[in-house]
This record gives structure tokens, C-alpha cells and sequence, in this order.
């Protein structure tokens, strides 16, 4: 993945700083870190269970890679207004089934006023409520952010800069964000995705316990190196069904993502929800509605939680015009393929347990039943369609 | 109904010991330059949860005094309010406080800065600091 210069400059910067630092202790540099050690194991061997663009995952035997992670983040302040971070992550994503390290954020931050911030480099896409802190175990409840909603998009950051707005009107926090960048990521289906430009804008409301949010997220996409859909559309331009592939296109895709979400922290009692809606202008990635929401109940250091997930498709599972029999058959199965969403639920029940001031316990199981197809699992057989999968995750999340 | 499941784990052999009391008087204290003379509760709690940046806050290392601040103010436990740092801490939005050791550094640290609001036992107040809130 290439590197752009902005956030090279920055590491560059911190590198030199970090140097430094050894020489002389009142450089503010800061260092904190996080990380999740965690085994994920399933009922089933006909698919694997895995998180949002990872080519492997869990089956019946146990696995690290699912829900482990290791992350470090250096934070420069250079003046009163002006620092730079750079959050660096290593965990199983992207194109090979194996840990890699990657550059996760690496931004400069300006502070123009108590209120008004803004922020150049890589910075994570915000275009959901836990965005920023999905790989952060600790700063969570749940093992994992729900599949259902956190796959609709999967990018996690973007190059660009973003402007910050901050505003306490008497006992409510209002924070309002619009980022602006580009991106290019490795899909599950071994494809890459880039979103050049995406324009991200959330507003976020805190009132004391309660915190409400909204966001609206707009994207040009292409999809490059997709070998199946490439052959798809050949073979339908072939057999002269170009009003089909013209309903596939692959480039300069307008793509838009709307979201909603309330979170409660109150008297012990936890709720979290968040409602996502996918629309593109393509029929390959197709318009989805998703929503999860969790409830917990905090007694002392253990608070126990359960949580339900689902997705739906909102545009066409299959082409009404192509034949269903005779020599063009396979290619209509073909082309339907390309355009249905995974489809499932989850009804996840679990606890976390703060044993300790820093690290949390996790356990949780997950109930996943796929409906019209396999879901979400990776290199699934078709004996998963419509079947139920239970996941089974135990993990330490610590910071420091 | 707390007492109750605090019993109940004990009763489950879960270790759930009481937390050491602390007596002493906790007040807020700010730099003597600080404009500000009087603060709610629920004010002063804002700064140690990251939600305002107006004033910087100094923390006191783990311990009796920063639980009870935490129960008092915040109406939470240590390991929430790590949690909550934590989320400030990984998204970029801010920088956890600095953590001393006792409230003599406490008081140190909010002397030299005018920015600065911390807590500390009312015994151990001077002129170096001033007084915004005592905690109830």
C-alpha cells in the first residue's frame, strides 16, 4: 500500500523527535498503546468466521487472528496548538491471511482556538460511532463491533484532513466533524477499493449520560482487480446483455452511507445502537439497511451484555430479465451472485470483567444465522445457507 | 441494591473487597491566576472525563483519594473512567492527564500552570492554589 508524503512527513517528524527524546526528558512525547489477545473458535467447518476485510478467519479449531490486535500510538505536542500522532497497528487485515503491521493514523493536528481543530494526514474515516475506536478492545464492551453494520463500509482511515468542531451549550457537548480524503483498500473478496474522493460529516450530541450521533458519509468508488466481476460483465457483453452490465459498473461510482446512533451510560444500565444505510449507484455493491443494538447491566467489575445485529437488502437480489433456463443459465446465476449482499443476524450474548486496572476479560458467543445465501462467512460451502453458526470468543483487552 | 450484590459476590467467593474508606475532605483546586472563583460539581467532573478542554486537568495516581473523587464527582469507578480516557486517548481527541504521586505534586503542578485544575485533601491547601469546590 502506498505511503502518501503528508503522512511520511509526519512519522519523519516523530521519528526525529522520538530520538530526541532519549537526549532530553522535557520533550512532550507521549507513548500509549493497546491491544486485544483473544482465541475465536466456531461450531462449524463449512465457512469461517472473520472480521471486516480479512481473507481467513475462525472454524471449528481455535484461532488468534479473528479478534487479536497490538497497537501503538506516539502523540508529539509541540506547542500549545500544534502536535502529531501516529497510531501504528498490527493485526491480521488485508490481502494475506497473516499479522502485518500497518500505519494506521499518522496526523498533525492544529488547535485554532478552544473550540475549532483541524487535522492533516492519515486520520480514521468517521462514519460510525465507534469508528475510531473498533481495533480499541478496552474502550469497548463487545469483542468486536457487529458485523451486520461495520461491514457495510471498511475502510478505516483515509489521507486528507479533516476540521473539528467542539461547543458545550450549558450541560450538552456538541462535536461536529467533516473530513475529506481519499482511500484505497484490500476488500475480503480479494479485491482492492478506493474511494477518491470521500467526504465524511458527523455530529455528535453528549448530555451527560447520553450520547446521540448522525453521520453522512459520500464517496466516488472504484473497484479494481475484481477477477470475477471483470470476467461477469465480459461474458454478459458478449452475449449482448449490455443493460445488465451496465448496472455493474465498477468505476466512479457515487456511494452514500447514513448512519444514526445512541449510546447510554446510566444508574448501571449500558445501551449502545446504531442504525447504517449503504446506497451505490452500482449493483455490484449493493444498498443495504443494518442496525445492531446492545444492552448491558454493569454490577460492579462484571457487567454481562447481550446484543442483536441484522442486515437487509434494499436493492435487487436477482436480474427479473435474464433466463433462469436454457444455455444462458449459469451466467444468470453468475450475474445474480454478483448483486446479493450477504444476508444474517446475530444474537450475541457476553460479559466484561475488569479483573484489573488496566485489562478487561471478554467472553462472548455469537449467534449467526445466515439467511438466502451464507452471510458474511469466508470461503463458505453451500451447506451453510441458511444454517445457524455459534461463535465462541475469549479475550484479554488491555491498555498502557 | 448495590450492597446487595456486593454481598452476593462475596458470598460467591469473588473477592469483591470493600474499598478502603477515605475520609479526608476533598476540594477542586485551580492556579490563583484562574479567573474562575466557584464551580459545580458536575463541572469540575467534565474536565476529568475529557469532555471540556477549557482547563487541563492533573490526576492523582491510582489510590483512595482518586476513587472517592471518581464516586463523588464522576459517579463512576476507576476502571470506567479508564475506558473513557482510553476512547480520548485512541481517537486522537485528546491526551490522558498527567498522573502524580501525591497531593503536594498535585498542588505543584496546578501552582505552575494557570490552565490547571486538580483535587486534593483540604488539609493540605496553602496560597499556592485556590479553592473552587469542595467536594460534598
Amino acid at each position: 500500500m502506498k505511503q502518501p508524503k503528508l503522512a511520511l512527513t509526519v512519522l519523519a517528524v516523530l521519528g526525529a523527535l522520538a530520538a530526541q527524546a532519549h537526549a532530553d526528558d522535557a520533550l512532550p512525547i507521549t507513548v500509549s498503546g493497546f491491544g486485544t489477545g483473544a482465541l475465536t473458535m466456531t461450531d462449524t467447518n463449512d465457512g469461517l468466521f472473520n472480521r471486516t476485510n480479512q481473507v481467513g478467519g475462525a472454524g471449528k479449531s481455535a484461532r488468534t487472528g479473528v479478534d487479536s490486535n497490538l497497537g501503538l500510538q506516539m502523540t508529539a505536542k509541540l506547542s500549545d496548538s500544534l502536535s502529531l500522532t501516529a497510531q501504528g497497528l498490527v493485526r491480521k487485515n488485508g490481502p494475506s491471511d497473516q499479522y502485518a503491521g500497518e500505519m494506521a493514523w499518522a496526523f498533525a493536528k492544529y488547535k485554532a482556538s478552544d473550540e475549532i481543530s483541524f487535522r492533516v494526514g492519515r486520520i480514521g474515516l468517521p462514519v460510525y460511532m465507534i469508528s475510531d475506536v473498533r481495533n480499541v478492545g478496552y474502550a469497548n464492551i463487545m469483542m468486536r463491533a457487529p458485523n451486520e453494520v461495520y461491514r457495510q463500509v471498511t475502510a478505516d482511515n483515509i489521507d486528507g484532513a479533516d476540521v473539528l468542531y467542539q461547543h458545550n451549550f450549558g450541560e450538552t457537548t456538541v462535536t461536529g466533524q467533516l473530513a475529506v480524503g481519499r482511500t484505497r483498500f484490500h476488500a475480503s473478496g480479494n479485491y482492492d477499493v478506493e474511494f477518491k474522493p470521500a467526504v465524511s460529516a458527523q455530529v455528535v450530541l453528549e448530555n451527560g449520560p447520553f450520547t446521540y450521533r448522525l453521520g453522512h458519509a459520500k464517496a466516488k468508488v472504484n473497484v479494481y482487480d475484481n477477477a470475477n466481476l471483470s470476467a461477469l460483465l465480459a461474458a454478459l457483453n458478449k452475449y449482448g446483455l449490455t443493460s445488465v452490465s451496465a448496472q455493474l459498473p465498477l468505476s466512479d461510482i457515487d456511494g452514500t452511507f447514513t448512519s444514526a446512533g445512541f449510546a447510554m451510560d446510566y444508574n448501571n444500565i449500558v445501551l449502545q445502537g446504531e442504525y447504517a444505510k449503504r446506497k451505490t449507484e452500482t449493483r455490484a455493491i449493493q444498498d443495504t439497511s443494518s442496525y445492531y443494538l446492545m444492552g448491558g447491566y454493569r454490577m460492579g467489575k462484571f457487567l454481562p451484555y447481550v446484543m442483536y445485529g441484522d442486515v437487509k437488502q434494499d436493492s435487487i437480489r436477482s436480474f427479473a430479465s435474464l433466463p433462469t433456463t436454457g444455455p444462458l443459465a449459469g451466467l444468470t446465476a453468475a450475474a445474480n451472485g454478483a448483486i446479493q449482499a450477504g444476508l444474517q443476524s446475530t444474537t450475541a450474548i457476553g460479559v466484561r470483567w475488569d479483573f484489573y486496572k488496566s485489562a478487561a476479560f471478554k467472553f462472548q458467543i455469537d449467534h449467526i444465522s445466515t439467511r438466502d445465501g451464507t452471510g458474511y462467512f469466508a470461503n463458505a460451502t453451500p451447506a451453510l445457507a441458511g444454517k445457524s453458526v455459534n461463535v465462541y470468543a475469549a479475550g484479554i483487552d488491555f491498555v498502557f | 441494591m448495590k450492597t446487595a450484590i456486593a454481598k452476593l459476590m462475596l458470598a460467591a467467593g469473588l473477592g469483591m473487597a470493600a474499598a478502603p474508606l477515605f475520609a479526608a475532605e476533598i476540594v477542586v483546586i485551580v492556579n490563583p491566576k484562574n479567573p474562575a472563583t466557584r464551580m459545580f460539581s458536575e463541572q469540575a467532573g467534565q474536565f476529568f472525563l475529557g469532555k471540556s478542554t477549557l482547563f487541563t486537568p492533573v490526576e492523582h495516581t491510582d489510590g483512595p483519594l482518586r476513587n472517592e473523587f471518581y464516586k463523588k464527582v464522576l459517579d463512576k469507578d476507576a476502571t470506567q473512567v479508564k475506558a473513557i480516557w482510553s476512547k480520548l486517548v485512541f481517537t486522537g481527541k485528546a491526551t490522558a492527564p498527567k498522573e502524580y504521586g501525591s497531593s503536594a505534586e498535585v498542588k505543584k503542578a496546578v501552582a505552575a500552570d494557570v490552565s490547571a485544575i486538580g483535587y486534593i485533601e483540604k488539609s493540605q491547601v496553602d496560597d499556592s492554589v485556590k479553592v473552587i469546590l469542595t467536594v460534598q
